[in-house]
């Protein structure tokens, strides 16, 4: 709403005027927003309609045509690809909630000696960007021989996603009572028997954030795949893209063919789950 | 008489769930910083290192491709005031309620599921010598202002920019409206009783509200500018042209892959590092202080 | 079913904090204890020793004759009833009461008939479906007692198990516990802030103060004889009147100085309790507010000349807050910061809501001269003879 209608409105005493320009300002806040929603929607946009096009029909700059989507697997091992994005994604995510899970257990309910020192190291590695150490990284996965399949990738994926699904659960089991743990070990548990029936199944909302982040990243990713996945026949849908576009040799419909689908299954994610993503990006800072 | 009381199967298992994160964790983020450590003072090239010692660094320090990176990166720090200011503005619309703010809602939030590599591949066709920009710009009749931003040393680093606040406007403006959902509405009805206009709400109860949320926004934003920006340079210019759009993130990428000199590259990502810790250790710092 | 017993049992937490000290308690098989005292005083910890989730520093605990001091939790057979219920949040009503009997490997046809039994003593028949999220207050506190009664335990515990309940279901929820209790005949411990609670559920009540056992009696008996001056004030709403007077014999009879005033005491004192006979000894007096009346005259009987300061009316009673009338001084109503809440510095007269007083007025009233209690001015402790 723009500051001037709201001045007018606010000295003129007339009940009538003051609503004509609350209407105006917001009918104008509408503007204002479809305007935004046109500018966020242009990557789509442009994917769509350049993907639409024959390769020469694109250098003249109009035209339609399916072609580019007809042959998008030749151009590019899409299924492939994306069957490795996917394997990739999941068996890393089950690692990070299989190991964050029981550690934010761990330092939210089982507190033991220097637990506090070692959740605070954990977390901060958060803040260690990959290509600081980049370097020895990548020649420890390789002298383990572990480039070859997906292995490499997934570690490093894991040990990436876990500082932060470890702060999560933490903060997420901060706020379950003791007395329900207490409960439990009351009627019969031990602590494996508490973590397994008690904590994961209150934990579906946390786990749900957890998968949902790390999809989104790990989905997105670009260098852990370009380096940590030595087969080509193995890489992941967005190295296979970027490295087409770096060649710069593949047609750029195809490219924005290729790259449509692979954003399809992020946006859907995002799209279906929304709000989890909202809750863990928050996390520790909305109460 | 069992073999351990109730508190020390606690202590255990807590010791046994947390081991796993903590091996993880340490094996392939804590050792390979020690390692960088050793390998910044060795010439290495992956398999043989041999130990040269501190000159490595005083090397490096005179390579200009270094300050060419740094210089990159601090100048990309001007784009922070734009991914932190636009999103601000956006969740302060959305946060109006318009009719159908949901839909705009999803829809500005919706890039944030891309890939920087998708989202990297679209603005070099935005900023394309037969682009979306030279077009706009022939239809404002600026038809003779044909720009070529990514072909140009002068040019690339601000396209570079633009593109990473546009990437950053889904994240953050989802940051801000959550931060605003939280405001407690009696606290601006007071102020409105009391006589404050909407900039005074903005200014004195709504912004103080938000800084935790803008604290976080900035730090991840940084964070980002200077390590999430590898997808971006990789598909839009590599680096180019010249060493124009080189980061110190991708000049660890080049350094160590394309001139196999991992001992240097190892040495930069130790700047790195130092320079996120940096960042954070502010971050602490500011949380710190609200507690 | 069994009987619990501590014995010396003492719990000291990490940095030398004493929370239970030497506590010695039998609960006999299938008897209610409740055990009370004011926030802090030890009774929770004593309450998770006994189940298990806290260790014992020193003593023994034993349950039915066993000693469980180092018997972990689930092998104690004892069932718990938690201040915040603890219910299961992803798990239904039917799912909650039968989780101990399933980890304990329990058939599906037995648990499924025993939850079924456990409900309809508790009337949750027909919840059985829900989620706890489902249920009014009330409704989780008895799915909370049906997860305990369904595993048929040694020993009942709970933990202040009404204290999240509004005041009228609180009521409905006392009976309601104390009936199931007598029906299954199980020991239990119950533990409360709440005096009321104490008086109207327990067969016995023990009364705790800084993580020493003050008093364990049946509830009667705790408030015609309290033990000591915390248990009288504690035991009561409003509590004992609780006066710092001065022993001032003449002529071979007993009497004190209430301020300036004089008290004579019926002879009948001198057996039942050790009163000091020297004159000018410091003690206690205790006065319950429903044993104060109004007389005319100072007439027969201990009578003290006060004024009326102020009156709450309760619907079926009021209570009269009284000053002492003094000739010069001031009140000489004792006063001690410590333990100013047990020792008000008026009295407080319980009455009937037809006497006709009003703020200022000089009334003559009689102290019910078979019920006053006397206790040492140092140590608290009551005089009665007889008495621990």
């Amino acid at each position: 709403m723009s500051r001037d209608t709201v001045d007018v409105a606010e000295t003129d005493t007339s009940v009538e005027r003051r609503v004509r320009a609350r209407r105006a300002g917001r009918g104008a806040l509408f503007v204002v927003m479809l305007g935004v929603a046109v500018v966020m929607l242009y990557p789509f946009w442009v994917m769509i309609v350049d993907s639409l096009k024959s390769e020469n029909q694109f250098l003249a700059g109009h035209g339609f045509s399916w072609s580019s989507w007809r042959t998008l697997s030749s151009t590019i091992p899409v299924l492939q690809e994306v069957i490795s994005s996917t394997i990739i994604c999941a068996v890393s995510i089950l690692l990070i909630l299989a190991v964050g899970l029981p550690a934010g257990f761990a330092f939210a309910k089982l507190k033991f000696r220097a637990s506090g020192v070692i959740f605070l190291g954990i977390v901060s590695a958060m803040m260690v960007p990959l290509q600081a150490i980049l370097m020895p990284e990548f020649v420890n996965i390789t002298r383990l021989g572990l480039t070859g399949g997906y292995t490499g990738a997934v570690l490093v994926y894991a040990a990436l996603g876990t500082p932060f699904s470890v702060f999560l659960f933490a903060t997420y089991f901060r706020g379950v009572p003791d007395e329900l743990i207490e409960a439990g070990i009351v009627d019969g548990l031990g602590y494996v028997g508490a973590l397994w029936r008690l904590i994961v199944p209150i934990a579906i909302p946390a786990i749900a954030t957890v998968t949902v982040l790390q999809f989104i990243q790990i989905w997105d990713d670009l260098l852990v795949g370009l380096l940590f996945i030595q087969n080509t026949s193995e890489r992941p849908i967005t190295v296979g893209l970027a490295v087409l576009a770096a060649g710069r040799t593949t047609s750029i419909p195809a490219l924005m063919a290729g790259s449509l689908l692979s954003a399809l299954p992020a946006m859907i994610v995002y799209l279906v789950f929304q709000r989890y993503l909202v809750k863990g990006l928050t996390m520790g800072i909305d109460r | 008489m069992p073999r351990l009381t109730l508190r020390r199967r606690r202590q255990l298992a807590g010791a046994v769930f947390a081991l796993p994160a903590l091996v993880l964790v340490l094996g392939l983020i804590g050792l390979p910083i020690g390692q960088a450590v050793y390998y910044s003072f060795t010439q290495w090239d992956g398999l043989t290192s041999t130990w040269i010692g501190p000159s490595t660094w005083t090397q490096a320090f005179h390579n200009p491709n270094l300050w060419t990176a740094l210089q990159n990166n601090a100048w990309l720090l001007l784009a922070v005031p734009f991914a932190l200011g636009f999103p601000l503005l956006i969740a302060m619309l959305l946060h109006q309620r318009v009719v159908g703010w949901k839909v705009f809602r999803s829809i500005y939030f919706l890039p944030t599921a891309i890939s920087w590599v998708v989202l990297g591949l679209v603005a070099e066709r935005f900023f394309a010598y037969q682009g979306t920009l030279n077009s706009l710009l022939h239809v404002v009749g600026l038809a003779h202002v044909n720009t070529n931003m990514l072909g140009y040393e002068s040019t690339a680093l601000s396209a570079l920019g633009i593109t990473f606040v546009f990437t950053m406007i889904g994240t953050n403006t989802m940051l801000f409206l959550t931060g605003l959902a939280t405001l407690d509405t009696s606290l601006e009805e007071a102020a409105r009783i009391d006589g404050a206009g909407r900039w005074r709400i903005f200014r004195h109860i709504t912004l103080p509200h938000l800084s935790r949320f803008i604290q976080l926004a900035f730090v991840m934003t940084v964070i980002a500018l200077f390590s999430a920006l590898f997808s971006l340079i990789f598909v839009m210019t590599g680096g180019g042209p010249g060493y124009a759009t080189t980061t110190m993130e991708f000049l660890i990428y080049q350094t160590g892959f394309a001139q196999g000199d991992f001992g240097t590259a190892a040495l930069y990502g130790l700047i790195l590092f130092v320079l996120t810790a940096i960042v954070g250790i502010i971050q602490l710092r500011l949380i710190g202080s609200d507690e | 079913m069994a009987e619990i017993t501590f014995e010396g049992v003492t719990k000291v937490f990490a940095g030398n904090v004493t929370a239970v000290d030497h506590l010695d308690l039998h609960v006999a098989d299938g008897e209610f204890m409740v055990l009370v005292g004011p926030s802090g005083c030890g009774k929770t910890t004593a309450l998770r020793m006994l189940a298990g989730l806290e260790e014992i520093s020193s003593g023994t605990l034993s349950i039915g004759g066993r000693v469980v001091n180092h018997v972990l939790p689930k092998d104690r057979d004892v069932a718990m009833v938690f201040q915040n219920y603890a219910l299961y949040p992803h798990m239904s009503v039917a799912q909650n009461m039968g989780f101990a009997l399933k980890i304990r490997g329990e058939s599906k046809d037995e648990i499924t008939r025993k939850v079924a039994e456990a409900a309809s003593i508790l009337r949750l028949s027909e919840y059985l479906d829900r989620r706890p999220k489902a249920l009014s207050g009330g409704q989780r506190q008895r799915v909370a007692m049906g997860r305990a009664i369904v595993r048929s335990p040694r020993a009942f515990l709970m933990d202040e198990p009404l204290s999240n309940l509004d005041a009228q279901l609180r009521v409905e929820m006392r009976v309601e516990i104390a009936r199931i209790q007598r029906l299954l005949g199980v020991a239990t411990l119950y533990v409360t802030h709440d005096q009321i609670e104490a008086m109207t559920m327990g067969d016995r009540v023990a009364v705790m103060r800084g993580g020493k056992l003050q008093q364990v009696a049946p509830p009667q008996e705790l408030y015609d004889r309290p033990a000591n001056e915390f248990v009288a004030g504690f035991m009561g709403s409003p509590p004992m009147n609780l006066l710092r007077v001065r022993t001032a014999p003449a002529e071979g009879r007993l009497a004190l100085a209430v301020g300036a005033q004089r008290l004579e005491l019926p002879r009948a004192y001198e057996a039942s309790h050790e009163l000091p006979t020297d004159a000018d000894c410091e003690l206690v007096l205790g006065v319950r507010p429903e044993d104060i009346e109004v007389v005319d005259e100072a007439g027969s009987g201990p009578t003290l000349r006060t004024r009326v300061e102020r009156r709450e009316a309760l619907g079926a009673e009021i209570l009269v807050h009284l000053a002492l009338v003094e000739a010069g001084a001031p009140s000489s109503v004792a006063y001690d910061e410590d333990v100013a809440i047990t020792r008000p510095s008026v009295l407080v007269a319980r009455m009937a809501p037809q006497a006709r007083v009003g703020v200022g007025d000089v009334l003559n009233v009689r102290l019910n001269e078979e019920r006053l209690h006397f206790f040492d001015a140092l140590s608290g402790v009551s005089l009665a003879r007889g008495t621990a």
